[in-house]
């Protein structure tokens, strides 16, 4: 049978030792060529922000300000970005971050402080709140995978329902007691040597969801399934319950980030606020993770969190920009770094559509 | 095999540049394409007269299709000039192209499935009322008549993800051939086709041309090249070889042209028949009875042995296509039994299936293909298990996917390029591939050559082969003749969801499975 293909793939080893150098030289720059842009814009971008910041304040690139300005303040947001990027892989959407992290914070401060039906749970409410977490994300994931309810309207729901939550057990009050293990986690003042632990929780959380992504059967559904859910399906793929687990893990995560930051403000006040949910999708897409599944990953988040943190951290550091504009500055900031994301990927990416 | 050198004329190895023949409607002149460091076309010439139909034929990855989306104004080329009716143009984009009169239906579906087959048919100019709001009856009704001339009868207001994928297939070249273009280019129209709608395309395409369209015919069947061409181009690793007049070509000349050495072997035609092997003595691995699916399946039987391949031919709405995804849990069936070893089985979804022993390569690339992914990650996917636990070895990804890479002949043979990237009859080598990383039990394989060069076809059927005689039960799904019947060992034909019947031990021949069909 064998056909002597000229540029020898099968057959004829002369062929295959004339034609393979050649072939995986061009072939490799291409091929990783995409997924590079993806990468190396945001570093980039990330890189531009620390220079220009470094360059026009004096506060800003010190060591204090690295760790406790930017690092110690964006852990909570880098922790919530970990789930959601799981869930922007494989194209879906979790409006309900920001709702399920102020209710699990609430929460696992409410069980610190009150018996429920008779037991004190002390500081296992903190467990017991994370199950509360995955269980709201799995709820999510069900609803979408399953019952097909759009990811975008159910987490919307979701969203709605755990904010009512979370005023109903506290009845509106905040509260001032929280369990010690996490203002050690979360707290800006709690260190190893120069570290701040929330930064040491972040690295963990990614490095686990990086490991997760990029080294096991589970991690490869999630982008095959955002690659192209029918033939993800097609080739034995549970597909729902990928979608579902994802939702799962971003419910998960983001009941850490609510706990993270009742330990950071020592207390849990239960006043709704959207800004962990855009600061969190904002950080994922700013990276290069694609909205629309299957392209991206941890390390696409973890620059992602730093540009946002450098931007807000840095805006706020340089003199001279009224306070009433700084908003519509961070924007344009903001629109400068996508564009460049985009430019980047069409330079890299040749025209594939109709083939 | 005896090579035959006195029968090939030696091919120049780069065209000179003739000055374009007069009166050529549209010419090409030195057109490069590079994509990274790989020439895709090599100082190519093309000539289209008025009123043509011009076959362009090359192996898989040669520029066919590189060449024609430079055509329609879909890639820029790198270097070279073109010119329409003796102006120079330069198109930056397929609306450009399509405002002067070249219209393409691309290899792949370039379809919305979530449309009506009319909004698809018209996609881009719906007629409009005077308010500027689109005038549903009358697209519908043009619609309907359009699809009519192509021989096709659907509701136009049906979604057009509902219809089968030849059908899908229609109407996307029904909204090109009516367009009213001038040149339109037909990029493997016939691939997802069975014979019948082939027959009626060819037919409004000899229509178009007595009206003075010029049309381009890109095809792997050879046979309908020459018969409706009048003349052909033929592409070989980026360069034009000749162009000629398709009369007094034959099949094996123009794949001594295509892959430059004798091949008469890939030449035999199944116009006479071939003599199936006396049956199979082995266990039944699948054994299906009595099986109806609502709207596609009536009391359907069948049975496939180990180490047997059972082909299964049928045209659109034959129901085969229902009876696999019925077997891979994409349908449930109404009435039935589906037994596998001996056990009665339900299947409920894709990963039972898969748990079970079944691979299923589906007839639709765009249900199998992850573009945007690598060519690894693509053939590794359906069994990833063997490289966990507990965490994925790169290497030994890479190097089952290298393994299969060479299996199949991908080709560029990288497994870091995005599958995107590959040329159809290559990206169907990786699909394919994904099912072959580990044995299944019983492989059922939708027109697996789709889209493939004759050498290409070859070798697979060949590797198909192989797993027969390890034991594998293969169930192969067909509307071409040729495909089941070069390797199989029995031949069912089915018809408006029934099998009609079944060949085995005896002759067969082209004309006696399509008198079934
Ligand atoms: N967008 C792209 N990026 C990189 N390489 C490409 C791209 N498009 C095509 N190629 C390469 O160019 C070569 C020619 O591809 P082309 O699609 O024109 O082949 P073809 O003749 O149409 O083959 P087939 O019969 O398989 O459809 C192939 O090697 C292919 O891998
Ligand atoms: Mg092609």
């Amino acid at each position: 049978m064998a056909k002597d293909m000229p540029q020898g793939v099968g057959a004829g080893a002369a062929g295959t030792a004339t034609a393979r150098p050649r072939a995986s030289g061009w072939a490799r720059i291409l091929g990783w060529a995409g997924q590079r842009a993806r990468l190396i814009a945001p570093l980039v971008t990330l890189l531009g922000l620390v220079v220009f910041f470094s360059l026009t304040t004096d506060s800003f690139f010190t060591t204090r300000n690295l760790w406790n300005g930017i690092l110690s303040q964006y852990a909570v947001v880098a922790v919530a970005a970990a789930g959601t990027t799981f869930v922007l892989l494989c194209a879906e959407i979790d409006l309900s971050i920001a709702a399920v992290s102020l209710l699990i914070g609430v929460l696992s401060a409410y069980f610190w402080i009150t018996p429920v039906f008779g037991i004190d749970f002390g500081t296992w409410g903190v467990l017991i709140g994370l199950i509360a977490a995955a269980l709201i994300g799995y709820a999510n994931g069900f609803f979408a995978a399953y019952i097909r309810i759009p990811s975008f309207m159910m987490t919307l729901a979701m969203s709605t329902i755990a904010l009512g939550l979370a005023v109903w057990v506290t009845q509106g009050k905040p509260i001032f007691k929280v369990p010690g293990l996490l203002r050690t986690l979360g707290g800006t003042g709690s260190k190893i040597g120069p570290v701040p632990v929330p930064v040491i929780v972040a690295a963990v959380v990614l490095l686990v969801a990086d490991i997760v992504l990029s080294y096991t059967k589970f991690g490869r559904y999630v982008y095959m399934t955002g690659g192209n859910r029918e033939a993800a399906e097609m080739s034995g793929v549970n597909t729902r319950r990928v979608v579902a687990l994802c939702l799962m893990i971003s419910g998960l995560t983001a009941g850490m980030a609510g706990m993270l930051n009742v330990g950071k403000l020592n207390g849990a006040n239960p006043q709704p606020s959207n800004e962990l949910l855009i600061f969190t999708i904002a950080s994922v897409v700013l990276g290069g993770t694609s909205l629309f599944g299957g392209e991206g990953g941890i390390k696409n988040t973890l620059i992602g969190v730093l540009i946002f943190g450098c931007l807000r951290n840095g805006l706020n550091q340089v003199e001279g920009i009224s306070i009433y504009i700084k908003q519509a500055v961070e924007g344009f900031f903001l629109v400068g770094a996508l564009l460049l994301n985009v430019v980047a990927l069409r330079l890299e990416r040749i025209r594939t559509q109709a083939e | 095999m005896q090579r035959d050198d006195a029968g090939l004329t030696p091919i120049p190895p780069s065209p000179s540049h003739d000055p374009p023949a007069a009166g050529a409607l549209l010419a090409l002149r030195g057109v490069t394409k590079r994509f990274g460091g790989a020439t895709a076309l090599d100082g190519v010439d093309f000539e289209l007269m008025p009123g043509e139909i011009h076959g362009l034929l090359g192996e898989n990855g040669a520029g066919k299709s590189t060449l024609m989306k430079i055509l329609s104004g879909f890639q820029a080329p790198d270097e070279g000039e073109m010119t329409l009716r003796g102006e120079q143009v330069r198109f930056s984009s397929p609306a450009e192209a399509k405002a002067r009169g070249i219209g393409m239906v691309y290899q792949e579906l370039s379809t919305i499935g979530a449309l009506s087959v009319a909004e698809n048919v018209f996609l881009g100019d719906q007629p409009t009322t005077r308010g500027g709001i689109i005038n549903w009856k009358r697209m519908n009704a043009a619609a309907d008549a359009q699809l009519r001339e192509l021989g096709v009868q659907v509701d136009v207001t049906s979604r057009l993800s509902a219809l089968p994928l030849g059908l899908q297939q229609m109407v996307e070249i029904a909204r090109v051939v009516f367009s009213g273009a001038d040149v339109v280019i037909l990029d493997e129209p016939t691939s997802a086709l069975s014979v019948r709608e082939s027959e009626r395309l060819f037919t409004s395409m000899r229509e178009l041309r007595a009206r003075g369209t010029s049309l381009i015919f890109i095809s792997h069947f050879l046979e309908d090249v020459l018969a409706v061409a009048d003349r052909v181009t033929i592409l070989k690793n980026a360069r034009k070889v000749a162009t000629l007049p398709a009369a007094g070509l034959t099949k094996q000349r123009l794949i001594e042209m295509m892959i430059g050495r004798d091949a008469s072997t890939l030449a035999a035609s199944y116009q006479e028949g071939v003599t199936l092997p006396p049956p199979v003595e082995a266990p039944p691995v699948l054994e299906i009875e009595g099986l109806s699916i609502p709207g596609a399946v009536r009391d359907a039987s069948l049975t496939v042995r180990a180490g047997e391949i059972v082909g299964l031919f049928g045209f659109l709405g034959s129901g085969m296509t229902e009876i696999a995804r019925a077997l891979f849990g994409q349908l449930q069936p109404h009435a039935g039994v589906i037994r596998l070893d001996g056990r009665p089985v339900q299947i409920h979804s894709s990963t039972q299936a898969k748990r079970l022993g079944i691979a299923y390569l589906s007839e639709n690339r765009r249900a199998t293909l992850f573009p945007r992914q690598e060519i690894y990650k693509n053939m590794t996917l359906a069994h990833l298990d063997r490289l966990v636990p507990p965490l994925f070895r790169k290497r030994s990804e890479l190097g089952i996917a290298e393994q299969m890479v060479k299996r199949t002949g991908v080709r560029p043979p990288n497994p870091h390029l995005l599958a995107g990237y590959l040329s159809g009859g290559n990206q169907q080598k990786v699909v394919l591939g994904r099912w072959l990383t580990r044995q299944p039990k019983l492989l059922i394989l939708n027109e697996p050559t789709r889209g493939m060069d004759v050498g290409a076809k070859r070798e697979v059927l060949d590797l198909i082969k192989g797993l027969k005689a390890e034991g594998v039960a293969v169930l192969l799904l067909s509307a071409e003749p040729e495909t089941v019947m070069t390797e199989a060992d029995r031949i069912l034909v089915m018809s408006k969801g029934r099998v009609t019947k079944e060949f085995a031990g005896e002759r067969v021949s082209k004309d006696l499975l399509m008198a079934h069909a």
